[in-house]
């Protein structure tokens, strides 16, 4: 369904994915691994469209091309990103952002726009999901929410949006025991056939809830490894030094600047 | 940014809804001030010989007068002389019933969604509808009669009820406030005139339309709201004008006169004709607008102000009476060339007043926003508190926002905070909301919107919609 | 002196002729005693034949350079210049060698008005530091005012110049002698150049009977710093503006200042930063106690031009009123016109905190007491990280003046 090919990512001049493959069929839920600054963040905002990147190589969402299109029109076409760090908008309540994301998404697909009546009832559903009370959906977009708050309203607003591909990036960090238990209890129920999933995570933590059918390891902006589930216990075990090793061939030159 | 900022200036480019301008045939008076025109306005009107003494008086102040230093404004000099200070639509002197309204008049105020067939109406609100000048019609007089509420037209209060008019007329704004004051004064033409007696809650919202029509006139209205020991009233005005290539002058003066125990809320949505984006033409909207509290009284302003190229206004409250309350809520949008220069006074002399301002103002493509609050705590305002919140966004690299607050205090009991900030849309929320669908346009429209949230959450429903959507095509650059 | 110099003196001379003294109408002079100024009489700086007594005790004890000024002319009997560390040269204006025009004639963004006309053209004396090095101890200029038969004004000037990279602390005592009318006008112009660094601290102690009319100029480079603190407390009039111009990508300016009042006083702050290269930052924090029927007056302005993006800027002024007939005066003005800036500002009135106040006494300290360490304690908020220990103990100690 997702097909990512020697992609390629650079801010200013300064290079971040060096060369990505990946591919993610339907239903697939995949967890990228790496340590700080390997370039997992910018692969997911590199999906879904951020200005500023100097991109080159190809994205493709069911055969359709990516890389032309603004991130509205990608959220249009199913691709969905838990933040790292949801963004405050005060004044705008939840509630009211979620209807005119929702109805806007649903406009560029021609489809019905939903009603206030109706949209309560999916929220409502959505907000069981994540174990969220009421008021939650009058309070302005995360502003004042505590870290947890962020994160399950990010899962809260997945659950509306419905997407055909959601980047859940570093979902876990920040969350309490409770918290992580009822966002990953969350995701776990929107998993299905049609639905596919990436999930960034530093910590092997999170897969313990959400059980991956991939795991790839991505250091210094390219996918250094994959396999299955048993990877990620691999690194709980043995850290990244063993895949930052690779690139050991860089050292002499780093060093003789120094 | 650079994206964004282009997607600014398109947003920005709103082309103006209420532009158009009906063929009304219009009494105009020549071009030019004298004593003769302010004699003129006073017979055409058949006022009494004291309200022409006060024209007068108010005439010879102004001549002694100078016009006021811009401070931020830029400003071509203004002509006094070629500015027409009298112009009514032709028609019968006095109505009997709606149906006497000219129907071009019935027309144009259809086109501004505002129906004045009582039997149209949905909403609960008694319109006065102004056009240049004169006021044309009243709705709903039948039913505010019951209560006792008096809701004209200005020269209908001073030939039926002159005594009220004669006690409060200046009370609250003097002849020589200022430049613009004294102009008025002499020279008003009409207004809204209410009454609330004693202990009456008015039973529906009151709203004034003004509307400017003819071209090469001066819009000088009075409005006077007295609201009696623990009446309660709600007053709505709303303006538009036609565009026009000149700048068209527009010196309104509101008083309000809130006795013991009485509340007056008071909200505006302002929509003059800004000009165009090279900055031709447009109102210049100079108003002075300013309300006393008496004991345990509260008036409260709320504005929303999108129009007018340069809008110099500072809704006030002189907070005599002890406990009395003062508030300010305000939204100022500037863009094309807009300059504005708002805010309020709170004048605070009784014990225990308080007095609350919460501003918001929106700079976009070449507008200026200034900010200008006065808070004095006089030496008998025993425990008066202020709390003053001023915002700005600034929604491009070629704007201006300005924030002058000045805070005198003479009370050591006295409590005064001021908050302000200043920021920009994010290009984080910016993202955020596309990548959850929305277009950059309704992005941007939610996220100014939300700015605003405490502005808007004072305005009666039926504005505040008016308002966002205001907001919205200000910003959007799409019609309706 | 130059000849561009001579000649730029004569226009100011030439000018104090017509001078209009400012009105209330000014902005920058809106709570001024306005008849009080029209009584200030300047001329040609004369040395007093005498200097009074009471000039010596009432400057603080500072180690090192220092240089003193006594009605617009450099007293060197008083002034301690030889032996001057490495990189610091210290002397009066008149004995400086050298092209001055460069330093003299330096245009600045705060407009001109009468009194800094007056000072170009009366103010011939005064200090020139120049910094290229990072002397360890304080420079200490000391401006005396002592009012004369002939005129009872006096003018001076002081200019500082740090080079690239430079580092220093410099201290202005102004003082003055006597119970009769009088006062001083000093004007400061600093140039920091790039990554020079300046703490710069004023102390205002005139007599009750003066006025003072300071003023302070900043240019600032790339990425230099700029710290300076204003210890407002004496006169009948004690003013101090300052204009302080970010010019230089990256640059700092962190201003604050303390003004307590009494009697009659009228403190007077006139703080402006002009914010016209890129990622500067600036602070501004003033706090101001007012006693007695004094008036404290804090016109604090940032000035963010076109193009000045990534402006981070502060303002804050607290007020305390300790009775019922003072009285203050505050306007936190922002002026922006760049994006991507983050201004904030706040200003705030009140009284001593009852709560507090409440709360100290049932813990058994009286009500003076407990006063006092309030006032102190909000006071001291400006003293934070302020090095000088000298400094530090003639704040308090004149501070417990006030007090008592």
């Amino acid at each position: 369904m997702l097909h990512v090919e020697n992609l390629t990512v650079a801010i200013g001049d300064t290079p971040i994915l060096k060369g990505l493959d990946l591919d993610v069929g339907a239903g697939e839920v995949h967890a990228i691994m790496g340590p700080n600054g390997s370039g997992k963040s910018t692969f997911a905002h590199a999906l879904a469209g951020r200005d500023g990147y100097e991109i080159g190589g190809t994205i493709t969402l069911d055969g359709v091309d990516l890389l032309e299109m603004e991130p509205e029109a990608r959220a249009a076409a199913g691709i969905f990103i838990g933040f790292q760090y949801p963004v405050e908008i005060p004044g705008v309540n939840n509630m009211y952002f979620l209807r005119t994301a929702l109805n806007s998404v649903r406009r560029t697909r021609g489809e019905d726009e939903i009603g206030a009546r109706d949209f309560l009832q999916v929220a409502q559903e959505a907000m069981d999901l994540v174990e969220m009370k009421k008021d939650f959906l009058y309070r302005s977009v995360n502003a004042g929410f505590s870290g947890g708050e962020k994160k399950r309203n990010e899962i809260l607003q997945m659950a509306v949006m419905q997407p055909k591909l959601a980047v859940l990036d570093e979902t876990d960090s920040g969350l309490d025991i409770d918290a992580l238990r009822v966002v990953a209890a969350g995701v776990n129920a929107l998993r299905g056939p049609d639905r596919s999933m990436i999930v960034i995570t530093h910590y092997q933590r999170l897969l313990e809830y959400i059980k991956p059918d991939f795991v790839h390891v991505m250091v210094d902006g390219k996918i250094v490894e994959s396999g299955d589930h048993t990877l990620a216990l691999h690194l709980e075990d043995h850290g990244y030094a063993g895949f930052v090793n690779h690139d050991l061939d860089d050292a002499p030159l780093s060093g003789a600047t120094a | 940014m650079s994206e964004t900022m282009r997607g600014i200036e398109e947003l920005t480019d709103a082309s103006y809804e209420y532009g158009f301008s009906t063929d009304l045939d219009t009494d105009v008076a020549p071009p030019g001030l004298t004593e003769e025109t302010v004699r003129l306005i006073a017979s055409k009107k058949d006022e009494p010989e004291w309200l022409l003494e006060w024209r007068l008086k108010a005439f010879a102040a102004w001549q002694e007068m100078e016009e006021p230093d811009w401070a931020k404004l830029q400003i071509a000099p203004i002509d006094y002389q070629s500015i027409s200070y009298w112009a009514a639509p032709r028609q019968k002197p006095v109505l009997d019933s709606m149906d006497d309204v000219d129907p071009e008049i019935r027309d144009m105020f259809d086109k501004l969604g505002i129906p004045l067939h009582e039997q149209k109406m949905l909403s609960n609100v008694a319109v006065d509808a102004i056009v240049d000048s004169v006021s044309v019609t009243t709705t709903f007089k039948a039913t505010l009669a019951e209560a006792g509420v008096i809701f004209c037209s200005f020269s209908e209060a001073v030939q039926d009820h002159p005594e009220l008019v004669r006690e409060h007329l200046g009370s609250v704004v003097p002849i020589r406030d200022n430049f613009f004051a004294a102009l008025n004064s002499a020279v008003f033409s009409d207004g809204s005139f209410c009454y609330i007696p004693k202990g009456v809650r008015c039973p529906m919202e009151l709203s004034t339309y003004f509307r400017i029509n003819s071209m090469n006139t001066g819009q000088f209205e009075r409005t006077l709201i007295v609201a009696e020991d623990d009446a309660h009233v709600s007053y709505l005005e709303g303006c538009t004008a036609p565009q026009r290539d000149e700048n068209q002058l527009h010196a309104a003066v509101v008083e309000l006169v809130a006795k013991d125990r009485a509340e007056i809320k008071y909200s505006t949505v302002q929509n003059w004709y800004p000009g165009d984006e090279n900055g031709v033409g447009g109102i210049y909207n100079f108003v002075t607008k300013r309300g006393r509290a008496h004991t345990d009284a509260k008036i409260s302003w709320t504005q929303v102000e999108t129009g007018s190229a340069i809008t110099w206004k500072y809704p006030s409250v002189i907070l005599q009476g002890d406990r009395s309350i003062g508030e300010f809520y305000s939204v100022a949008l500037t863009s094309k060339h807009q300059q504005a220069d708002t805010g309020t006074k709170m004048i605070h002399i009784g014990a225990d007043t308080t007095s609350s301002i919460i501003s918001k103002g929106i700079s976009a493509a070449k507008g200026q926003n200034t900010y200008r609050g006065l808070v004095k705590m006089m030496r008998s305002a025993e425990n008066a508190r202020n709390y003053t919140q001023c915002d700005s966004l600034l929604l491009g690299k070629e704007c201006g926002a300005h924030t002058v607050p000045y805070i005198e205090v003479k009370n050591p009991t006295a409590q005064v905070e001021h908050e302000a900030s200043t920021s920009t849309v994010g290009e984080d929320q910016l993202y955020y909301c596309r990548q959850r669908g929305m277009n950059e346009e309704d992005a941007m429209a939610m996220i100014v919107n939300g700015f605003c949230r405490e502005v808007f959450d004072e305005l009666p429903m039926e504005f505040a919609v008016e308002a966002q959507r205001l907001l919205s095509v200000s910003l959007e650059g799409s019609v309706g | 002196m130059s000849v561009a110099t001579l000649a730029s003196r004569t226009a100011a001379l030439e000018q104090v002729g017509s001078l209009s003294l400012p009105t209330k109408r000014d902005e920058a002079w809106r709570y001024a005693p306005h008849k009080a100024l029209g009584r200030l009489t300047f001329g040609p700086a004369t040395a007093p034949d005498v200097v009074p007594a009471d000039v010596a005790g009432q400057i603080p004890e500072i180690d090192g350079p220092r240089l003193v000024i006594v009605n617009g002319v450099v007293d060197r009997g008083r002034s301690r210049l030889d032996s001057l560390p490495a990189g610091v040269e210290l002397a009066g204006l008149v004995d400086s060698s050298g092209d001055l025009a460069g330093a003299l004639e330096r245009q600045h963004e705060g407009a001109e008005d009468a009194f800094s006309v007056i000072n170009r053209a009366y103010g011939t004396d005064g200090a020139l530091l120049r910094i290229d090095g990072r002397p360890t101890e304080a420079i200490h200029i000391i401006d005396v005012a002592v009012p004369g038969d002939g005129q009872n004004a006096s003018a001076s000037r002081v200019i500082i110049e740090m080079a690239a990279g430079s580092s220093a602390t410099v201290i202005e005592t102004r003082i003055g002698s006597g119970d009769t009318f009088g006062g001083s006008n000093v004007r400061t112009e600093i140039s920091l150049s790039d990554e020079a660094n300046l703490e710069h601290i004023i102390l205002q102690d005139l007599p009750s009977t003066h006025i003072h009319l300071g003023r302070v100029d900043v240019v600032q480079a790339a990425g230099s710093t700029l710290r300076a603190r204003l210890f407002n407390l004496g006169s009948d009039y004690g003013r101090v503006a300052y204009n302080v111009h970010l010019a230089g990508e990256g640059a700092h300016a962190n201003l604050s200042g303390l003004y307590f009042g009494v009697g009659q006083q009228t403190l007077d702050q006139q703080i402006n930063v002009v914010h016209s290269a890129m990622n500067c930052t600036s602070r501004q924090t003033y706090r101001g106690v007012l006693d007695d029927a004094s008036t404290g007056v804090w016109n604090g302005g940032v000035d963010v031009r076109r193009g000045a993006d990534g402006t981070d800027s502060e303002q804050s002024n607290d007020n305390l009123l300790l009775s019922r007939q003072a009285e203050v005066n505050t306007m936190p003005r922002l002026e922006i016109l760049a994006d991507e800036v983050s201004c904030q500002h706040g200003a705030t009135v009140g009284q001593l905190d009852e709560e507090a106040l409440y709360y100290m006494r049932s813990r058994g300290i009286p009500q003076d007491e407990a006063s006092r360490l309030l006032i102190n304690g909000f006071a001291d908020q400006v003293m934070d990280d302020l090095e000088s220990e000298a400094v530090r103990t003639w704040i308090s100690e004149r501070l417990g003046r006030n007090d008592g």
